[in-house]
């Protein structure tokens, strides 16, 4: 045991945490409303969902993974205080109309026979989605400053890849033949393209491109 | 999709075959009696029965098909209601949570009934269960689903574990007490938010209470659960207690119970004399 009145660095060699990250406190507030209201709406979905579908395996499922986004919304909705949005509805609402139209279109599908336009819209669209802004949020805010936020990130992120593996091998199981096939292509790229417009889960600049500017973010 | 899922349309694969209990009760083997033996003093499910086995696997299918139900139910909560205004969110996310708790229940039931030497659609499905799931009042459906069904599980698993527990059979007594456990808060959560939001709706509560003795009354099936020895399923004081019911309310749903054996009973006697 070395001398215990010795200065130590206050940052180990290999703790490679910096400061500043990419947003500002209203960015990641704003971010983190968006992502409250997608869970939201997600896991209304699969709770909704899951008297519509007959497969049982599928049913089950759709239960199990409603309550991890519930989890999720938590999460969120309990960090915007945080994030000194003392209304947490005032910031839980869509990035914008487009994302509004995306929810709409992947919740149509109700019809026994439509689980896998169902799954498609989850698993292949959305969940891709989440993991993706998610993952650039984590990479770019400040290990420091909003470690809270990367906590909450790297355990709903666990979340989704479980869930995006447990869906896509269920669409496989269901897909039996080529028609089916272009069935689920089809139905994932009418979604992609509604969300495209939509800019991702937190609108335009969701993952960094196509960002007006940045604005509210650090350079 | 569309808000407010009627029962005709619960999704289902072959196997399954639905009846309502509109179906049950005309249905003469099942309904009333016309067999003019005497009837047992005791019919409650232990294993010294002499069709034990066979009214366990009926008893456990008949969970499985509540606890999909139940599933349903709760998911379509999730949905059928605007978050905020016409359920809070908190409200939402518990209605989640038991969506996860009732998939495994589900699982649960279908490895116990595999191990029970029973199948998947063997018996009818009974959707009263769903039906007390469609009130287009949140508060009507905590009632009706957390309160009154989901007390009925407390009283069913707490059998079924007992039954575990003297016929020797760990596996059953261990899956039925962790069920247990979770009907327990689930009850709670229906009691808890009953009394949360109908704070100052004095009528709103009545009504719900009122709805909620109709599905007591119902899930009763005629005296199948009551604290006689003639009815299957005994009632759970105990665990009923943990989840949030008081004695009055406990002994309400006793009485309750109980006139409805009676009423099968009386019913079953002047069936059997115009029969003869």
């Amino acid at each position: 045991m070395a001398d215990a009145k010795k200065p130590r660095a206050p940052f180990a060699p290999w703790d490679r945490r910096e400061l500043p990250g990419l947003f500002s406190v209203e960015e990641s507030a704003r971010r983190v409303g968006a992502y409250k209201w997608c869970e939201l709406k997600l896991f209304e979905a699969l709770g909704g969902w899951i008297a519509t579908v007959p497969e049982l395996d599928v049913k089950m499922r759709l239960g199990a993974h409603c309550y991890k986004h519930a989890w999720h919304a938590e999460l969120w909705h309990k960090r915007l205080p945080e994030l000194r949005e003392m209304n947490p509805d005032r910031l839980s609402v869509a990035p914008n109309e487009d994302m509004v139209s995306f929810i709409a279109a992947l919740t149509e599908p109700e019809a026994p026979e439509l689980t896998i336009e169902k799954l498609v819209g989850v698993y292949r669209v959305f969940i891709p989605h989440f993991i993706s802004a998610y993952t650039f949020h984590l990479n770019n805010t400040s290990d420091i400053t909003d470690a809270p936020t990367m906590r909450s990130l790297r355990f709903i992120l666990q979340d989704e890849f479980e869930d995006w593996r447990d869906g896509e091998m269920l669409i496989q199981s269901l897909i039996e033949t080529p028609a089916e096939v272009d069935r689920a292509a089809a139905h994932q790229a009418r979604l992609e393209k509604i969300l495209l417009a939509a800019g991702g889960i937190t609108g335009s600049g969701t993952i960094g491109f196509n960002s007006p500017k940045h604005e509210g973010v650090m350079a | 999709m569309r808000k407010f899922f009627p029962v005709e349309d619960l999704a289902r694969d072959e196997r399954f075959n639905q009846i309502t209990m509109n179906d049950r009760m005309a249905d003469q083997r099942t309904a009333i009696t016309t067999d003019s033996r005497p009837s047992r003093a005791a019919n409650r499910i232990v294993p010294s029965r002499g069709d034990a086995s066979d009214a366990a696997r009926g008893l456990m299918h008949g969970i499985f098909v509540g606890e999909i139900q139940a599933l349903e139910g709760a998911g379509r909560t999730c949905w059928d209601f605007t978050t905020g205004e016409e359920a809070p969110f908190e409200l939402k996310l518990d209605m989640a949570r038991q969506c996860w708790d009732e998939a495994r229940h589900v699982e649960i039931s279908i490895k116990l009934s595999d191990w029970m030497g029973s199948e998947i659609g063997e018996y009818a499905e009974n959707t009263v269960l769903f039906q007390a799931a469609c009130s287009n009042d949140p508060v009507l459906r905590l009632a009706g689903v957390n309160r009154a069904l989901e007390g009925l599980a407390i009283d069913v698993f707490t059998t079924m574990k007992e039954f575990g527990e003297v016929a020797g059979d760990q596996y059953l007594e261990f899956a039925e007490d962790w069920m247990l456990a979770d009907e327990v808060t689930h009850v709670k959560m229906g009691s808890d938010w009953l009394r949360k939001i109908t704070e100052n709706d004095p009528e709103r509560r009545k009504k719900a209470l009122d709805f909620q003795s109709v599905v007591d009354k119902l899930f009763s099936y005629g005296g199948t659960r009551s604290e006689s020895q003639e009815s299957p399923i005994g009632l759970a004081r105990r665990f009923r207690e943990l989840a949030g019911f008081d004695d009055q309310e406990i002994d309400v749903i006793a009485d309750l119970s109980l006139a409805a054996l009676e009423e099968r009973k009386a019913a079953v006697l002047e069936a059997q004399a115009a029969h003869n």
